[in-house]
């Protein structure tokens, strides 16, 4: 096992990690303010990609699609919240998290009816190249997955950090009562959080289109592993949530180099299976307050 | 007096005309034919097109007059991609449609769960299964007028070692029915083809990075390289590994010759060495020399299909089409009573034994009590990519 192979096991694990990282942020972002499950995350992704396509391929310049399909998403997003979960909000996490599934089928069934099953591409951004390092091979879109997965860390940490909205989003999924007490009304927390889910994956979709391809049916296994991610680190966490993601690249990466049997993908879950035996809550999940 | 007689007369017409009521309009006699297909789900990419090409068989059929005057009616089932879904459609068509012949005509994997509810249903069902591991498991009912790897591999494997002159072959296998049937005879038939398998890798149907196995296959000596998908990351693989600067031969099944990954990937497919895959005679029958057998019956085809639905037909249409042809002549010769059912479908059963020399878009058939696969005569060929053309290689 050469040095050029195990580095290219690293990158490809990398950038599958910030794939579902960023998948994982998203469910985050909606868990960490409303205590829902947002199931139809994977399908924010794969509307960010599809819409900026077809734009794209209608002569649209690349930045406008993308803010366009951003933009559309984002508002479907607030569809999903509005009409789907709000009227539903008083009852139990798992009824909403199903309502999100509902809505996730049903997004996937009119993409297939408007798009069709083919499944479509993207030119790397700016048309940046492949890199070659060392003997392996960086996809020229490689960097700007990592870097929008970055870019989206980094501003999810500033934004919950340092902003009254952010402060204010924090205090919802803290403490709902105390947050009313004071006067944040926690149905506009929640709506933004949805919206804001939505926008991050439709971004995220865009960005990861010239990898992976897009198609009506993609969303629904990326939901899968942006769970998968949330729940080994910790769903409570952004760190907790981005760790999750690295962890499960990584172990797919390395799993599908080293072992040339069809099992790679058994080895990934079940090395995940034993991270959730060992810490119930994710690798930094921390205990919920009452 | 006369009103007691009065009202027994009411009930009297009122009885006689609920009696006449039950009798019903008479039905139409039609030939039951059930077809499970994947109109939603991964395979939707398959079985929509060969739904389609199977319609357009149903209905030449019936506008000619049907099959010994009897109209053919084709009672369609959406598998949604899912075995279970599969099988029980297949029930449902047997027990409550009460179908002659039903066939599933999405992916290999799905088809297969139709082989012991046909069998324990005692009627005839033909599973669109491109792999031969099935063939002792096909039992009295079942009937696969398709292909099997045996027939095909020798094709692109005699390519590599006779005209490209290669002899170090590594397979990227899917991981399913598909690839595992793939992997099975391309071990098997490798040494007769002058081929050596070096190395093989798997990989998922819906990975969308394959750099890990395709590292793998870059470190053996493979100088060429077997892609078996039928999804997306086959198409993909092509496109990685030609990104990581690797120059090996590729050869694919038929699913990367599709147009959507094709056109996506078209600077990948034709890079040196470009890329040659499976293909059908029905997709390239313009390429192929005049005095070719099959020519004519697949333009036939196309420019029926072509006038229809505005583009070329592609090899799943090809593949329900002779399905229904298939079906269309055993019902012509077995000429069934629907209204006994059991002998009806023991009788088409017989019928699809005794099928000769019937010349279809996969290949010629000859079946026997024995032999429920019956091909004798392949037709596919190989294609490459050149200017954004498909491009006829051997057949």
């Amino acid at each position: 096992m050469d040095f050029s192979s195990v580095l290219q096991f690293l990158i490809s694990g990398v950038t599958l990690g910030c794939i579902y990282a960023a998948l994982g942020l998203g469910l985050f972002v909606v868990y960490g303010v409303t205590r829902v499950l947002n199931l139809a995350q994977g399908e924010f992704v794969m509307l960010g990609g599809m819409i900026t396509v077809s734009l794209n391929s209608m002569g649209a310049p690349l930045f406008a699609s993308i803010v366009l399909a951003v933009t559309i998403t984002a508002l479907s997003g607030a569809i999903l919240y509005r009409f789907i979960i709000y009227p539903a909000r008083n009852s139990a996490g798992s009824t909403l998290a199903f309502l999100t599934a509902g809505f996730a089928f049903a997004i996937e069934g009119l993409t297939l009816l408007v798009w069709g099953w083919e499944f479509r591409s993207l030119t790397n951004f700016l048309g940046s190249p492949n890199i070659h390092l060392w003997g392996a091979t960086i996809f020229g879109q490689a960097p700007w997955v990592v870097g929008v997965t970055l870019l989206m860390v980094v501003g999810l940490y500033l934004f919950f950090g340092y902003t009254v909205k952010g402060k204010a989003l924090r205090a919802c999924a803290d403490e709902p009562l105390g947050a009313k007490t004071v006067g944040i009304s926690t149905e506009k927390m929640a709506l933004f959080s949805f919206v804001l889910a939505a926008g991050l994956g439709a971004v995220a979709g865009a960005t990861i289109t010239p990898l992976t391809m897009t198609a009506y049916n993609v969303g629904i296994p990326l939901t899968i592993k942006g769970l998968l991610a949330a729940f080994v680190g910790g769903i409570n966490r952004a760190e907790g949530v981005i760790l999750g993601g690295m962890v499960l690249g990584l172990a797919e990466a390395m799993s599908a180099g080293l072992m040339s049997s069809g099992y790679h993908d058994v080895l990934a879950l079940g090395v995940l299976l034993v991270v959730f035996l060992c810490r119930p809550r994710g690798l930094l999940g921390a205990p919920e307050r009452a | 007096m006369i009103k007691r007689v009065a009202m027994l007369l009411v009930v009297v017409v009122l009885a006689f005309g609920g009696l006449i009521s039950c009798a019903g309009p008479a039905e139409e006699t039609t030939y039951k034919v059930g077809a499970i297909v994947s109109q939603t789900g991964p395979y939707s990419a398959l079985g929509l097109p060969a739904l389609e090409g199977a319609e357009l068989i149903v209905k030449g059929i019936n506008e000619a007059g049907g099959i010994n005057g009897v109209p053919l009616e084709l009672i369609v089932y959406d598998d949604k991609g899912s075995s279970t879904e599969t099988a029980l459609a297949a029930k449902k068509l047997i027990e409550v449609d009460k179908v002659l012949a039903l066939f599933c005509s999405s992916a290999t994997g799905l088809a297969h769960s139709l082989v012991p509810v046909a069998n324990e249903g005692k009627t005839p069902g033909i599973p669109m299964s491109g792999t031969g591991l099935i063939h002792d498991q096909l039992g009295e009912w079942a009937f696969k007028p398709i292909s099997a790897e045996e027939d095909y591999i020798p094709l692109p494997l005699n390519y590599l070692s006779q005209d490209v002159g290669v002899s170090k072959l590594a397979g990227m296998m899917e991981n399913s029915g598909y690839g595992e049937g793939g992997e099975f005879y391309l071990v098997q038939c490798a040494p007769d083809c002058g081929i050596d398998v070096v190395e093989i890798q798997h990989f998922d149907p819906a990975a969308t990075d394959m750099t890990p196995q395709l590292t793998n296959i870059k470190n053996s000596d493979a100088e060429a390289m077997f892609v078996w998908g039928s999804g997306p990351a086959g198409a993909l693989a092509i496109k990685q590994a030609r990104e990581m600067g690797m120059s090996v031969h590729i050869v694919t099944t038929p699913a990367q010759a599709s147009p959507s990954y094709v056109e996506a990937f078209q600077e990948f497919y034709e890079m040196e060495p470009s890329a040659v895959c499976l293909d059908s005679k029905l997709t390239m029958w313009r390429q192929l020399p005049d005095d070719d057998p099959d020519k004519a019956m697949c333009r036939e085809f196309d420019e029926l299909y072509t006038g229809i639905y505005g583009h070329p037909p592609s090899m799943w249409n090809a593949i329900g089409a002779q399905i229904v042809q298939f079906i269309a002549d055993g019902l012509e010769r077995a000429q069934p009573d629907p209204s006994n059912l059991e002998e009806a479908r023991a009788e088409v059963r017989d019928a699809f034994e005794t099928t000769e020399n019937l010349s279809l878009f996969m290949g010629t058939y000859t079946l026997s009590p024995t032999d429920h696969y019956g091909r004798v005569i392949p037709k596919e060929v190989l294609v490459t990519f050149e200017g954004g053309e498909k491009v006829l290689v051997k057949w």
